[in-house]
């Protein structure tokens, strides 16, 4: 490992969940502000530039848009994982001296644009031929929901997972969500609410379900050198790691209750000098309630099989074994469509002991982790307070 | 019982509005064989391994030779979910539909994603035994379902 090590210096949400005058576009610039300002840093310092889009060198064309001429930048696409990975990268390009300030953003406008039916479709927009990567699950009427469903599904048939259990992660989530002033929902819900609320596509109900928002995020990551002197105190990238099981097709799924994760956290980890047992809270991805489970069976902070049990005892909660998504998750606070890079913003600013009403007391190392696709990749990324 | 390969009479259940494939090279041999109700699976000719969808390289051992192995049509089922919720209008008719992660006998551990038909949604769990049934979407494309096995005779599928 070089000498340099890499920060993240600033953090921003934009505004959310609801945007409907604003572009995607728009959405990326107004993050961005908002996070140079964080780091106290200036739009001319930036030489890099990360995002991710669904179309063809989109963050060519977001760069363009911010006026930026970047000498190092990056669109890997890893689905709702991806920011995990572009920062990730951005941290290789500081330690190797590839750039000096590398700023990463996300923006997305899908509640506006597309509508509250998303996470229900095909995946081919109700075209009728059905879209090459999923073709082989869309031919039969398989949908989002219905892949994490097939997940969920076999989770319970092999260890014994509840719906109860499954609830409790969308409950804890919302637990937390009434503390955030921005969340998308936060009336408290119960158990009997979720498992009560619509079948989506058994066995994952409505409220097992993420929301579907406008929203985006973004932040800089530069060297611990370069952060001296700026205003907040910096995060290091204390080590990331990300993988890919499968494409789109959960036919091709080799393991329908084990996901990526299972690579990339304990790669992470290693990186990092860390074991789970080190970690004091948790972002990781809720775009259903069986991802999570899911996740923190992978990840290591229980047993494969125990994920149920973990998480339906307030292991997610505040003052649980994992406190997760303090800002109420994807389930409950803003989800517009690769969630990743709240997954960041969160850890920052627990680790920057500005979480408010659901800091964790001390909080020393953070995991971001993302899940992206269908339950395609994971990318685990490791935050501490103290360089390591 | 089944022919080999699962061949028979088809039935109706899916509108004629579902996706279509867009066949290409690789997964065209596997849409023949649909055509003439033939279940068949993927497999390397150099090292047997299994695979679908099917792709052009076999990822256990990276040979680019390959064939249509015939499989007998009967199978269980791995995880499925009743999907409740129409993504086209044209299947508002026909939710709530079982979609299912099938494991073929004789397909080496690969998994189709198909229906269960011809029951109630709520029967269906996880290692039911199955068997597949067709579906003939159009003169050009027969599509693989499964039903519970020895829950209908042969005469079932034509209802």
């Amino acid at each position: 490992m070089s000498g340099r090590r890499a920060v993240i210096a600033g953090v921003a949400t934009s505004d959310y969940p609801n945007l409907p005058g604003m572009s995607e576009h728009a959405v990326h610039a107004q993050a961005a502000s908002r996070a140079l300002a964080d780091a106290g840093l200036d739009w001319s310092d930036v030489d890099g530039f990360a995002t991710t889009g669904f179309f063809p060198m989109y963050a060519v064309g977001v760069a363009e848009y911010l006026g930026l001429r970047p000498t190092y930048f990056d669109e890997t696409n890893a689905g709702g994982a991806s920011f995990e990975v572009l920062v990730e990268h951005a941290a290789y390009a500081i330690e190797r001296g590839a750039a000096e300030v590398v700023l990463v953003t996300y923006g997305s406008v899908q509640l506006s644009q597309m509508g509250r039916t998303l996470g229900t479709g095909g995946g081919g927009g109700g075209g009728r031929m059905a879209p090459g990567p999923a073709v082989y699950d869309a031919l039969w009427g398989n949908t989002l929901v219905g892949s994490y469903a097939l997940a969920a599904r076999r989770h319970m048939h092999e260890f014994g997972t509840t719906t109860e259990q499954l609830a409790s992660v969308a409950v804890t989530m919302r637990d937390h969500a009434a503390h955030n002033p921005q969340a998308q929902y936060r009336e408290p819900i119960t158990v009997e609410d979720v498992v009560s609320s619509r079948l989506v596509a058994d066995p994952l109900h409505k409220l097992d379900c993420c929301v579907i928002s406008d929203g985006g995020g973004a932040c800089v990551v530069t060297s611990a050198e370069r952060a001296a002197d700026l205003p907040r105190p910096p995060v290091y990238v204390l080590g990331g790691a990300h993988a890919t099981t499968h494409h789109m097709n959960v036919s091709a799924d080799p393991d329908l209750t084990v996901t990526a994760a299972a690579m990339s956290g304990p790669l992470a980890f290693a990186r990092a000098g860390i074991t789970p047992a080190d970690v004091d809270v948790a972002q990781i991805y809720d775009s259903f309630t069986i991802t999570v489970v899911l996740s923190v069976e992978d990840l290591g902070f229980c047993a494969k099989g125990e994920g149920g049990a973990f998480v339906a005892d307030g292991g997610l909660g505040l003052g649980g074994r994992l406190p997760t998504n303090t800002d109420g998750g994807g389930l409950s606070a803003c989800h517009p469509g690769m969630r990743g890079m709240f997954l960041i913003v969160e850890a920052v600013r627990q680790l920057r002991g500005e979480g408010g009403a659901t800091q964790v007391p001390d909080a020393r190392i953070a995991v971001a982790h993302g899940t992206g696709g269908m339950l395609s990749t994971g990318a685990t990324l490791v935050l501490g307070r103290e360089a390591p | 019982m089944t022919t080999p390969g699962g061949g028979g009479q088809s039935g109706r259940w899916f509108p004629d509005e579902m996706p279509l494939p867009a066949a290409n090279a690789e997964t065209a041999g596997w849409w023949e064989a649909c055509l003439s109700h033939r279940l068949v699976v993927q497999r390397c000719r150099s090292c047997g391994a299994t695979r679908h969808p099917p792709g052009p390289l076999c990822p256990d051992c990276r040979c680019l030779e390959s064939e249509w192995a015939t499989l007998p049509g009967t199978g269980t089922v791995y995880s499925y979910t009743v999907v409740r919720q129409a993504f086209l209008p044209s299947l508002a008719d026909t939710v709530p539909y079982v979609v299912a992660a099938v494991e073929p006998d004789g397909a080496g551990g690969a998994r189709f994603v198909s229906n269960v038909v011809e029951c109630d949604p709520e029967e269906v769990c996880v290692g039911m035994p199955v068997e597949v049934v067709w579906e003939d979407m159009g003169p050009e494309l027969a599509v693989p379902r499964f039903r519970p096995r020895g829950t209908a005779g042969d005469e079932g599928a034509t209802a």
